[in-house]
């Protein structure tokens, strides 16, 4: 057992997590949020992506204990005071998602993609999404959610 | 007097009220639920397709300090009552039903099969556990392909079977099958075979089992298309009285027809909740999902075509072998014959049918309901078409013109019976021409095929009971579909439905339909799901539910209204006839301040201010028959291009024209339609289940077991066709499986048509790329050897051929000239180099390089 | 499909690690992007009993350039390496290769130097370091060691790296004035690894080529240079002839592995398509570098 000190969406966190821990598992069991999902744990899906010191990351790939010190992001970090923010909120009127347990993946990915990419198009956002596996929806209401939150962000 | 005029939300794609929770992190899955004192457990699996279990030693693994307990197959049969799966006859499977239990006692019968449960403090612990019970086997030749488990010589899985068949061949005539084939100009054989692949939610089967020995209850947290299926399931099993088990259900991540019932595994966790007087959970890992939870479609045809020489498909006579894997779940690969044989004349002019079939069981993984269980049959179907149109040099679209069964008053019937009420295929078929250009893409296609690109197109139709038409008869329903209403004393609209969404947006498509048959606003109607202790019987399945529970919502918020209306009528000293609702107030006709809002009737009705004279009660039980039901279908098209060097293929473009009644929330429909057709693109060119000679599972990560991306489904255009109505006020159809079923056609005929300068016919539905230059390398040698030496001329970023072994030189003897073969190498030839600059190099032709 | 146990340490410094992989040897597995390893962790098909953890160990990290050539700390990001101006000029067929390695997340921890140590030979950047003649910097217990690339791949996920030892730094060679690169992958689907994939850099001065480099990856359990072919390319002209030669050439003696995303011979059909479009990309690109 380590004892590791993180910040988790803005808020201190501590814990001791085995060193064999995942960092999704120690995010899930140890902080209780359980918004970040396990597809796979084999770091193909990208359900358990977070942003871990700005960088979209597969929370399912790091062991917690190397998340010590490191400021990370998780879907329920992204909307201040429990509302959406811009992504979520065009996701919600594209009808982006279907049975929902890709959803946190995509969306923390989608938001680091856009913060440095934010004048992307559609090719290119399909190629930065190629990593997250959805089974519901064909993909096209995501892209078009990223699409219109990028529209909406360059309207601001 | 001004009218208050209601917001209509049915045929809105209104927002949904399930993504504010999915959006933010806060939905609830099975594997987010965490009860005090709850236990994790694991499975050990074995790592035979087939073999008698010796021993199981698990007293290792009691021994790992944090493992609670370790129970074997025999510890679990003591523990439950054992015998078939309790849900066969209860879904209607029929067929032999093999005596097997909950974990292999005696036998193994698929790798994966699992041996033995670990219960521990955390998951981690749990699967330490597994790796240390000894578990000794003594191998059996496995039974790896439908050929060999009909063989008589083939080791009998299960000893009470006493051979391998899990359905008996039977064979079933519409028509005159005999004088068609004899009268035919021409009969016409296929070999066709659709391989196995699986449903692949993004969450895996798991469940929370939690006994409470003071109650002496069972609640079951649980991932399950149906409450109450898995609730008479575990149930069942466990020998406690029905009312006894509760299955409570939150979100849920996809399941595709696989999370149904209780699987061998969930009944062992409960069984094991039970036993130690704690909760316990198990959530199945990707490995699992795809090793054990079950696989489809691994189906092979014979078939036989009789044709006119004009193109019409007279007959069709055909043999089918269902692979069912091992243990026959809830029966699903014995009765998908049934459906099939059913939907195989498809909304065509079909006069004879032959259909004979046959499933055998294997040590593979055991055959689910996926997504369209039946959907081969259009696969078969359309190939067929597809097929027959090359061989009498018929365009695609015109074959099949030809042979659609014209909409009549009386509608024509399937040789197999039921009525193509409605069907508007033709029209279907009519606007995908419209609005995909054929002859400019042939135009392309051929200026492409000049340039070495290969791009195809296809298109198949189809039609899926959705719930079908009504049958014949007085009696004839389709089935019943309850639900319980109530206006609660808040003033909300409660539909409480045995429905269990878990992508298909039940909450928001519901109640849509309720408000706007109620009058209030979307806000104020709440759909209750997912508590077998609240909730009347349902399933999510079969896309039924637009037009079953639609259409008691719909018939349900008209008879709870009338009854809030009659209580009205009491508060407000008018008559019910004269009262309306409209954005949530009850009203008097013509005099809109006398408005009082619902909330303050329901409060009014709650307070019992009327004593027992008045019926306050604002609930109704209402059930529902499907009313006229009908048919969803649609013609689907798609645009490939084939690369005919590496074999892989991009889907260009994609469109469906479909009709699936009146639409409830176009964003949904179109959702799910979407969904359903990236699955079909992924069958084709990715997903597959693949076992080895030896019975080991070899796509056991999403590294084998491809998953189709962002970047494999292109944008789908879909179009809407206006139905035909047929009831008088539910014409909603489901739309759940469509996609699924007809994509794979529809890309399998695009690869085809995209492949045919080379002679290729394909009759399979698989096609990575390296089976695609399998198919290229054995269709034509001729055409072949003129390609490889056109290419070693090319100069262009796309290369046109394949390259073949060396041995093919020219100087051979097939070696031909002419046609299209001499026009492809002179196009090659004329090209520029396409490099610039100083240093570029020409190739015969324009030679752009000087400095 | 947790992870087994075993035993965690993280070292800060370069000798700590050293002192660790001295101590434990073959039962020590070393821990850095960790998208290789803790995949086969979490699988169950890697057991070590311990786990030296390095990203850590600061000085592992950073591009510099040095006399001739780039060295990269074997701790470097790939995304960092991704995002170097440095290795954007002076390494074109690294920064070609970079993008394709899996996906952006994968590439935020990934690193320059775990993928190189885990040497899967479907991976791009073993291709590229073969290619390039890349140089292996190791420390061990008796000092440093500079490995080239055509000894640190010996066979399936085996490199030169004793047990004992630590992989610091890959080092590569400035591409020169007129070389033009190119990556060729066929993938089944965007991201995924090469069934067959292509390093190639060649030289083109004069019009004609000197210096080609070609390296597949997944023909073998280690990257593989065509050497053949480079010689036939060496002196002569970019033609369409040349290349279809070259690619019969590089083509001729390998025999790749059979899987499920392959067969051997459909692997060897495309290695020889991708070494006609990778020359012909290569040549392409050599002119604009002039």
């Amino acid at each position: 057992m380590t004892d590791i000190t993180l910040t988790v969406n803005g808020a201190t966190c501590t814990g001791s997590p085995e060193a064999r821990k995942t960092l999704v598992d120690f995010l899930r069991d140890d902080l209780d949020l359980t918004g970040t999902h396990v597809g796979c744990e084999h770091g193909v899906c990208g359900a358990c992506t977070v942003i871990l010191d700005g960088r979209p990351v597969r929370s399912c790939l790091m062991l917690a204990v190397q998340a010590a010190g490191s400021e990370v992001t998780t879907i329920e970090g992204l909307a201040p005071d429990g509302g959406l923010g811009t992504l979520q909120q065009a996701m919600w009127d594209s009808h982006s998602f279907q049975c929902g347990f890709c959803t946190p993946g995509f969306v923390m990915q989608a938001t680091a993609f856009l913060r440095d990419h934010p004048d992307a198009g559609e090719q290119q956002i399909r190629e930065a999404l190629s990593g997250n596996i959805c089974r519901c929806t064909g993909y096209q209401s995501i892209i078009d959610g990223v699409l219109l939150a990028a529209e909406r962000n360059r309207e601001r | 007097m001004a009218e208050i005029v209601a917001e209509r939300y049915t045929g809105a794609s209104i927002k949904r009220s399930e993504d504010p929770r999915i959006l933010t992190g806060a939905g609830r899955y099975v594997d987010d639920i965490k009860l005090p004192g709850m236990l994790h457990a694991a499975f050990v699996r074995s790592p035979l397709a087939h073999g008698r279990v010796l021993s199981v030693d698990v007293s290792a693994a009691q021994a790992l300090p944090g493992v609670v307990a370790a129970l074997t197959g025999a510890d679990l049969e003591a523990m439950t009552v054992p015998g078939p799966d309790p849900l066969m006859a209860l879904l209607g499977a029929a067929g032999p039903t093999p005596e097997f239990s909950l974990l292999a006692t005696d036998k193994v019968r698929f790798m994966g099969d699992p041996v033995a449960i670990v219960i521990a403090e955390s998951r981690y612990l749990a699967e330490d556990g597994c790796e240390l019970v000894e578990a000794d086997y003594d191998d059996l030749p496995p039974v790896m392909d439908a050929a060999f488990a009909l063989d008589p010589s083939s080791p009998p899985l299960f000893a009470n079977l006493g051979d391998n068949i899990a359905r008996p061949h039977s064979r079933h005539e519409f028509g005159d099958v005999s004088g068609t084939f004899a009268s035919a100009d021409r009969v016409i054989d296929f070999h066709i075979d659709v391989h196995r692949h699986q449903n692949v939610p993004m969450e895996g089967r798991g469940c929370v089992a939690s006994w409470d020995a003071g109650q002496g209850v069972m609640t079951v947290h649980a991932a399950t298309q149906s409450v109450h299926i898995t609730r008479t399931g575990v149930a069942t099993r466990l020998g406690i009285e029905g009312d006894k088990v509760r299955v409570l259900a939150g979100d849920i991540g996809g399941s595709f027809g696989l999370k149904i019932g209780a699987s061998r595994e969930e009944l062992a966790v409960a069984a094991a909740s039970r036993h130690l007087g704690r909760p316990v959970k198990w959530v199945e890992d990707r490995g699992e999902n795809l090793i054990a939870s079950g696989q489809a479609r691994e189906e092979s045809f014979d078939v036989r075509a009789a044709v006119s020489d004009d193109g019409d498909l007279l007959g069709l006579d055909v043999k089918t072998v269902i692979d069912t894997g091992a243990y026959p779940g809830m029966g699903m690969g014995a009765m998908v014959p049934d459906i099939m044989e059913a939907m195989l004349p498809g909304p065509y002019k079909l006069a004879a049918l032959g259909f004979e079939s046959t499933a055998a069981i294997t040590n593979k993984a055991t055959y689910v309901a996926y997504r369209g269980p039946w959907a081969s049959e259009t696969f078969v179907r359309e190939r067929v078409l597809d097929l027959v149109a090359k061989d009498l040099g018929l365009d695609p679209v015109e074959i099949r013109l030809r042979n659609i069964a014209p909409r009549t008053d009386p509608p024509a019937s399937m040789i197999t019976g039921r009525p193509l009420v409605g069907v508007t295929t033709k029209e279907s078929l009519e606007q995908v021409a419209e609005l995909v250009d054929f002859p400019a893409f042939r135009r392309r296609q051929a200026e492409a095929r000049a340039q070495g690109r290969y791009l195809g197109i296809g298109v198949a139709t189809f039609i899926e009971a959705a719930p079908g038409p009504r049958p014949e008869g007085p009696e004839g329903s389709l089935g019943s579909e309850s639900m319980r209403l109530q206006l609660t004393e808040d003033g909300i609209v409660a539909l409480f439905t045995g429905q269990m969404p878990h992508g298909q947006s039940h909450q928001t498509t519901l109640a849509q339909i309720a408000a706007d048959e109620f009058g209030v606003p979307f806000e104020q109607v709440r759909v209750v799901v997912g508590d077998s202790a609240v909730v009347p019987f349902g399933l999510t399945g079969g896309s039924r539910s637009a037009t079953m529970t639609g259409g008691v919502a719909l018939h349900g918020a008209r008879d709870l209204k009338a009854k809030v209306l009659d209580f009205a009528a009491h508060l407000m000293e008018a008559s019910a006839q004269d009262l309306l609702i409209t954005d949530g107030n009850v009203w008097v006709r013509g005099d809109p301040a006398s408005a009082v809002a619902v909330s303050e009737v329901a409060r009014r009705a709650a307070s019992g201010q009327f004593g027992d004279d008045v019926d306050a009660t604002l609930e109704v039980e209402a059930t529902y028959d499907g009313g006229e039901g009908g048919w969803s279908g649609g013609t689907h098209c798609a645009i490939v291009e084939v690369d005919a060097e590496t074999g892989l293929v991009k889907v260009e473009r994609y469109a469906a024209v479909e009709d699936c009644g009146a639409l409830i929330n176009p964003a949904v429909v179109e959702g799910q339609i979407r969904g359903g057709i990236a699955q079909g693109i992924g069958a084709v060119l990715l997903e597959r289940s693949a076992y080895g000679e030896d019975g080991s599972f070899q796509s056991a990560t999403f590294m084998d077991y491809l998953m189709p991306t962002t970047c494999d489904i292109p944008r789908i255009e879909i179009e809407h066709l206006e139905t035909v109505p047929l009831d008088a006020d539910v014409n909603f159809r489901g739309v759940g499986e469509g996609g699924m079923i007809v994509a794979p056609p529809t890309v399998v005929n695009a690869i085809e048509d995209a492949l045919s300068p080379f002679g290729v016919r394909i009759y399979e539905q698989h096609l990575p790329p390296a089976r695609i230059l399998e198919l290229i390398a054995a269709a034509d040698p001729a055409v072949r050897w003129l390609q490889v030496l056109a290419s070693a001329f090319d100069e262009d970023d796309v290369t046109p051929v394949a390259i073949v072994p060396s041995d093919a030189l020219p100087g051979s003897d097939d070696a031909e000239s002419g046609g299209p073969v001499q026009r492809h190498a002179g196009g090659v030839l004329r090209e520029n180099a396409g490099l610039d600059g100083p240093d570029a190099v020409g190739l015969g032709g324009d030679d752009k390089g000087t400095e | 499909m947790k992870l087994p146990p075993f035993e965690y340490e993280a070292p800060t410094t370069v000798d700590e690690a050293i002192d660790l992989l001295a101590e434990h040897l073959d039962e020590a597995s070393v821990l850095a992007g960790g998208q290789s390893l803790i995949p086969l962790l979490a699988l169950r098909l890697a057991r070590p009993e311990v786990l030296i953890d390095i990203n850590g160990i600061a000085e592992l990290s950073g591009v510099s350039a040095a006399d001739g050539g780039v060295a990269i700390g074997a701790m470097t990001r790939e995304y960092v390496a991704e995002e170097s101006k440095v290795i954007a000029d002076t390494v074109p067929l690294l920064a070609a290769a970079l993008p394709l390695i899996g996906h952006e997340a994968i590439r935020s921890r990934g690193t320059i130097g775990g993928s190189l140590a885990h040497a899967d030979a479907a991976a791009e950047l073993p291709a590229v370091a073969r290619a390039l003649d890349a140089e292996f910097v190791v420390r061990g217990p008796s000092g440093m060691r500079v490995i080239p690339a055509a000894q640190w791949f010996e066979g399936y996920l085996t490199t030169a790296r004793r047990p004992d030892e630590l992989l610091v730094e890959v080092r590569f060679p400035t591409a020169g004035r007129g070389t033009g690169v190119s990556f060729q992958e066929v993938a089944r689907r965007h991201g995924d690894f090469a069934i067959v994939g292509l390093a190639v850099s060649l030289v083109l001065s004069g019009g004609v080529i000197s210096d080609a480099r070609l390296a597949f990856a997944g023909v073998s359990d280690v990257p593989v240079r065509a050497a053949a072919a480079e010689d036939l390319l060496a002196g002569e002209r970019p033609s369409a002839e040349l290349f279809a030669e070259a690619a019969r050439l590089a083509t001729g003696d390998i025999d790749p592995p059979a899987d499920l995303h392959g067969s051997s011979d459909y692997r060897k059909t495309v290695a020889a398509t991708i070494v006609r479009r990778g020359l012909r990309e290569a040549a392409g690109n050599a002119l604009e570098r002039q």
